[in-house]
């Protein structure tokens, strides 16, 4: 299958970037975005060109490096997956396909298709953690979680942190990424009892960055941890119970 | 990259840098600059959109009894005529003439700035965070949600116009056979009638109509998650309301001029 390829090139933070054309002529429908990427950065190398950097690490969905923008859509046209397990399937020989970088201006491009993605590392470090001294494990069955919350902090704590749904959200917000961590946090024992603080902290890094949510729902659609749209409601309510509460936890 | 930070504002020239031009003590670190997109703003967006939300449920509840109150128009002329005089004289004495509209317009007046300036801010703050490549090709998908600007722009003009037609009776705007209320008398029927035979009024009408409709569906459902509405069966209700509620004032409205052009009001 033959492929043309417009991809983003960009030297320098600074840019300005630029699409360059490019074809391979020995794509495969199973062949995933980034392989496609790695064919092309072949074919650059052996011509003696510059290869065009991207990142990516676990290639299996779990780490979160991974993420160029395919078509206009983050992660790719397929919903909620990341870039690593994008098949090249719905393409048809001879298309076209458009590779860039993650688009927000809180994500600077770093070169080409990599971005920098530390104003998320700053909201973490801000308060998504567990501060406080939690001492050793308790005795089996004596702090109690139920059920429920504990399924609830799993499906949230499943966000890799990629910031696709950044991307893809024309606000440029990081709702879903910072309601999950709120949420995941909240419901624990240990992480319970910094809730207050921590919303403080988190909503206040993210507001120097990321815009407001306008509910477009397109972060929930290209979330490959498929973090539900739920978390976004997470925000406002832990940002209402800290300025109510004006308590620690 | 050693001693980076030295060469005179061009840290990463002077030393042959992989990446011409960026900040290498930062790259190290893995970023290309610590500024923000902007200093942590006063009033955070989120508190913006709580703003929003409850300005917005105002203004829904406002609609819905507005609406309901319109509809008495069909219960006949002097019926509809003695609800717009009891609007205007209850809870005399406690209440001077007009007391509770007027306490209802400013509450509304309030709520109306609040709401427009929480939106233009937010606005441009969403611009900021998005930068240059703006996202596109959403199709028809979240319809409503990219067109809360323009509807509410549709809104803020038929509200103008509307004080203008039927409260104040202002020429242009009003029919010119309006008939401002007394203290002991409203025309409010016969100046509604009067309005909506110009097709042109009744058109405006219908078009604010439907875009109060995209405007509230979105809206209330909006308002449900910037409240902290996090629980399942609150937000499927939430969802619902917004839906049934946004329907509910559209028609009850829309049907009020249609039966004035067919004739079935005069
Ligand atoms: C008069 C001019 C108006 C303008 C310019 C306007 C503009 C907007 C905008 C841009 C939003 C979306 C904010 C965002 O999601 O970031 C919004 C939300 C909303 N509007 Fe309006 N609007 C107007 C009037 C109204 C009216 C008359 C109503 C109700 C009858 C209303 C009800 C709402 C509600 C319920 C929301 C949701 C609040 C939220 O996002 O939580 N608006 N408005
Ligand atoms: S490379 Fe790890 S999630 Fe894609």
């Amino acid at each position: 299958m033959r492929l043309v390829i417009e991809v983003w090139r960009q030297d320098t933070p600074q840019g300005p970037g630029r699409y360059e054309t490019h074809t391979v002529d020995d794509a495969t429908p199973e062949m995933s975005i980034l392989e496609l990427l790695d064919r092309l950065n072949d074919q650059l190398v052996e011509n003696g060109l510059e290869p065009v950097a991207f990142e990516s690490d676990c290639r299996e969905g779990i780490c979160g490096a991974c993420g160029v923008t395919v078509d206009g859509n983050p992660h790719g046209p397929q919903r909620n997956t990341p870039s690593c397990h994008q098949r090249l399937a719905g393409y048809a020989d001879g298309q076209r396909i458009r590779l860039e970088p993650l688009r927000s201006a809180a994500f600077p491009v770093i070169r080409d298709l990599v971005v920098d993605r530390s104003a998320m590392d700053r909201i973490i470090a801000a308060g998504g953690h567990v501060a406080i001294d939690a001492g050793t494990a308790p005795d089996a069955n004596s702090l109690l979680v139920p059920h429920e919350s504990a399924e609830r902090a799993l499906d949230m704590a499943a966000c890799i942190g990629c910031g696709a749904c950044v991307a893809a959200c024309p606000n440029g917000a990081a709702h879903l990424f910072v309601g999950s961590k709120l949420t995941h946090l909240s419901l624990l024992p240990t992480g319970r009892q910094e809730r207050g603080k921590r919303a403080r902290a988190m909503l206040s890094e993210m507001e120097q960055d990321f815009g407001p949510c306008s509910l477009y729902g397109e972060c929930a659609r290209v979330c490959p941890a498929h973090i539900p749209l739920t978390a976004i409601a997470a925000v406002n309510k832990e940002g209402l119970r800290s300025f109510f509460r004006q308590k620690d936890d | 990259m050693a001693s980076s930070q030295t060469a005179a504002g061009h840290p990463s020239r002077a030393m042959g840098s992989a990446l011409p031009g960026a900040d290498d003590a930062a790259l190290e670190l893995g970023r290309v600059r610590d500024a923000r997109v902007r200093r942590a703003p006063r009033v955070p967006s989120w508190v913006l959109k709580v703003v929003m939300a409850l300005s917005g449920v105002v203004f829904a509840l406002y609609v819905l009894v507005h609406m309901i109150g319109n509809l008495k128009v069909f219960t006949g002329a002097d019926h509809f005529n003695e609800y717009a005089h009891w609007l205007r004289t209850v809870l005399q004495p406690f209440l001077p003439y007009e007391g509770l509209l007027w306490v209802v317009r400013v509450v509304l007046l309030v709520c109306l700035v609040a709401h427009v300036g929480a939106a233009g801010v937010l606005w441009s703050r969403g611009r900021a965070s998005r930068g240059t490549h703006r996202h596109q090709g959403l199709g028809l998908r979240n319809f409503t949600a990219r067109t809360m600007l323009v509807t509410g722009v549709v809104l803020l003009g038929f509200v103008v116009f509307h004080v203008l037609d039927l409260t104040t009776g202002t020429g242009g705007a009003a029919s010119t056979s309006f008939r401002a209320a007394t203290l002991d008398q409203a025309y409010a029927y016969e100046n509604l009638i009067a309005s909506f035979q110009r097709p042109v009024a009744a058109a405006f009408y219908l078009l604010a109509m439907i875009a109060l409709f995209l405007h509230l569906a979105h809206g209330l459902w909006a308002a449900v998650s910037d409240l902290g509405a996090t629980g399942r069966r609150l937000r499927a209700v939430g969802y619902a309301v917004a839906g049934v509620l946004a329907l509910a004032v559209m028609l009850g409205n829309i049907i009020i001029p249609i039966s004035v052009l067919t004739g079935l009001l005069s």
